[in-house]
C-alpha cells in the first residue's frame, strides 16, 4: 500500500514538474529535458509488464495533453517501457536482482545506472524527436535534437536521484 | 483457433504493446490536423486550470515589457484618431462625399485575451490562450498581437483555447508584399523561430530586401494589412519560376503574451458566397 502510494506521489510529481517547469525551458537548437522516463525506470523491478506499459502510456497522454504533443509523449514512453524489461534482463546482476530493492542510482551503483537507463533514454529520446518531426530526410536534425537533449536529461534524472530518494542507510527507500 | 490462442498468448505482451503505440500514434496523426475535441489538449479544463495557476506566478517576469509594447501601441492608436490631426483639406461643395461614422459597418471585432502557456522550439508550437467559447472564440479564428500576426486558432472549450501557431509545420497563412501586392503563403521551417518564409511568390519582379510582409485579407482570417514580418532574403528556386524569400517575423514569440483573437462578423456570408463558386479540378501543388 505504501508503496502504491509513494508511486501515485512520483507520477504527479514528475507529471507536474515536466509540464510546469522543464517544457518551458526551451535552451534552443530544439532540445528538450525529459525527466519523466525516470519514473518508468523507478517503478519495482517485478512489476507486471502490462501495469508497466499501461503505467507508461498513462504518464504519456497525461504530459501530451498539457503540452499539445498529441501523443507523442504517450508513443516514446511506451517504446521505452516495452524495452525496460529487456534491457534490465540484459544488465541483470550475476544473482539476479533483490526482491524490493528500488534500482536507483544509489543502489545499483554509477555503472549499471548508466549504461541501462542511458540506452533506454536514448531509444526514449530518438523516438521522440524522430515523431516530433516525422521525416525521414531531417534524420540529422532528429540525431542533433537527440544528442543535445541526451545528456541534460540524464544529467538532471541523476541529480533528482540525489534529492528525492534517500541514500539507502538500512535499504530500503 | 488453439493456434491462435496460442500465438496471442505467445505474443500477448507485444501485442498489448502495439495496442498502446497504435492509439498514440493514431492520436498523434488524426489530432494534429483535426482535433475531434477538446481533450487531450490545454483547451481541456484540468490542462487549462493548471496552465493559467503556473502562467499567474511567470507572467509577472515579461510584465514591464508587455506594459511598454500596450503603451506604444496605445500611442499609436492615439494619433489615428482625427481630433490629433489637422485636415488638409475642408469639405468644399457639394459635390464632396464626406464619410461620416455611419457610412461603416463593424467587420472584425477583436477580442482580448492572454497567452497563458507557450512553446518555441518544438516543430509544432501550439499556444494556449485563458479565453474560450464562452468570449466567442471560434475554431479558425486568427489571433493577432500589437506586433503582428500569432496564428489561428485550432481547439477551443467553454474557457480555453489553443492556437496553431505561425511556428507550425501547416500554418498557411496569406500573406502579400506591402508595395507590389505580391501574394503568398507564409510557411514555417520547423527550426528557427525568428524566420519563417514565404512561398509561392513568382520571380518575375524583384523583391526589395526589407520590404514588409503583411497579411493579404482574401481568406477573411486577419484583416488586410497586419504585419507578418519582413523579408530577409530572397533566392531563386531551381527549376520553378517563383522565389523563396525568408521572412523575418515582426512578431518575437518567445515573449508575446497579450493577444487578440480576429472576429470576422461577415465570416460566414463570404463564405456562404463563396461556396457558390462551381467546383473545378485545379491541379495545383
Amino acid at each position: 500500500m505504501n508503496k502504491i502510494l509513494l508511486h501515485t506521489l512520483r507520477f504527479a510529481l514528475f507529471l507536474i514538474i515536466q509540464v510546469v517547469v522543464l517544457n518551458k525551458v526551451e535552451l534552443g537548437a530544439g532540445t528538450l529535458m525529459m525527466i519523466y522516463p525516470l519514473y518508468i525506470m523507478l517503478l519495482p523491478v517485478e512489476i507486471n509488464v502490462f501495469l508497466l506499459l499501461f503505467l507508461a502510456f498513462a504518464l504519456g497522454i497525461s504530459i501530451d495533453s498539457m503540452s499539445n504533443t498529441y501523443g507523442m509523449h504517450a508513443s516514446a514512453l511506451v517504446l521505452m517501457a516495452y524495452f525496460r524489461p529487456i534491457i534490465f534482463k540484459a544488465f541483470a546482476p550475476r544473482d539476479g536482482y533483490e526482491i524490493d530493492l528500488e534500482v536507483n542510482v544509489h543502489n545499483m551503483g554509477y555503472r549499471w545506472f548508466l549504461r541501462t537507463f542511458g540506452i533506454l533514454l536514448l531509444i526514449h529520446h530518438f523516438w521522440f524527436f524522430l515523431i516530433e518531426l516525422s521525416r525521414l530526410d531531417e534524420i540529422l536534425y532528429v540525431l542533433q535534437k537527440t544528442l543535445l537533449s541526451l545528456p541534460l536529461s540524464f544529467g538532471l534524472c541523476l541529480l533528482i536521484q540525489f534529492l528525492i530518494i534517500r541514500r539507502p542507510a538500512r535499504g530500503g527507500v | 483457433m488453439r493456434n491462435f490462442l496460442a500465438f496471442i498468448r505467445r505474443f500477448r505482451v507485444l501485442l498489448f504493446f502495439a495496442l498502446l503505440q497504435g492509439i498514440a500514434l493514431t492520436i498523434l496523426f488524426t489530432f494534429s490536423t483535426f482535433p475531434r475535441s477538446q481533450y487531450l489538449t490545454t483547451a481541456s479544463t484540468v490542462s487549462g486550470t493548471v496552465m493559467s495557476w503556473s502562467n499567474d506566478v511567470t507572467k509577472h517576469f515579461e510584465l514591464s515589457g508587455s506594459n511598454k509594447k500596450l503603451q506604444e501601441e496605445n500611442k499609436w492608436l492615439r494619433e489615428q484618431l482625427t481630433v490629433n490631426k489637422l485636415a488638409l483639406k475642408a469639405p468644399m461643395g457639394i459635390d464632396s462625399v464626406v464619410l461620416t461614422k455611419d457610412d461603416f459597418i463593424q467587420r472584425f471585432e477583436y477580442i482580448p485575451g492572454e497567452i497563458i502557456s507557450s512553446t518555441f522550439s518544438r516543430r509544432n508550437n501550439y499556444f494556449t490562450l485563458n479565453i474560450g467559447k464562452k468570449q466567442g472564440v471560434e475554431r479558425g479564428m486568427g489571433v493577432i498581437s500589437d506586433q503582428g500576426v500569432v496564428g489561428v486558432i485550432h481547439n477551443v472549450s467553454e474557457h480555453f483555447s489553443v492556437i496553431k501557431s505561425c511556428l507550425t509545420k501547416d500554418i498557411n497563412v496569406d500573406v502579400m508584399i506591402s508595395s507590389s501586392r505580391e501574394p503568398g503563403l507564409l510557411k514555417w521551417d520547423g527550426v528557427d523561430p525568428r524566420r519563417g518564409s514565404m512561398i509561392g511568390v513568382s520571380n518575375d519582379r524583384s523583391i526589395k530586401k526589407w520590404s514588409q510582409i503583411v497579411t493579404g485579407g482574401k481568406s477573411g482570417i486577419f484583416p488586410r494589412g497586419i504585419p507578418v514580418g519582413k523579408v530577409a532574403k530572397t533566392a531563386p528556386v531551381e527549376g520553378q519560376p517563383i522565389w523563396d524569400v525568408t521572412v523575418l517575423f515582426a512578431e518575437n514569440f518567445r515573449t508575446v503574451q497579450y493577444i487578440y483573437v480576429v472576429k470576422n462578423i461577415l465570416k460566414s456570408e463570404q463564405e456562404k458566397l463563396e461556396e457558390t463558386i462551381p467546383d473545378d479540378p485545379i491541379e495545383d501543388e
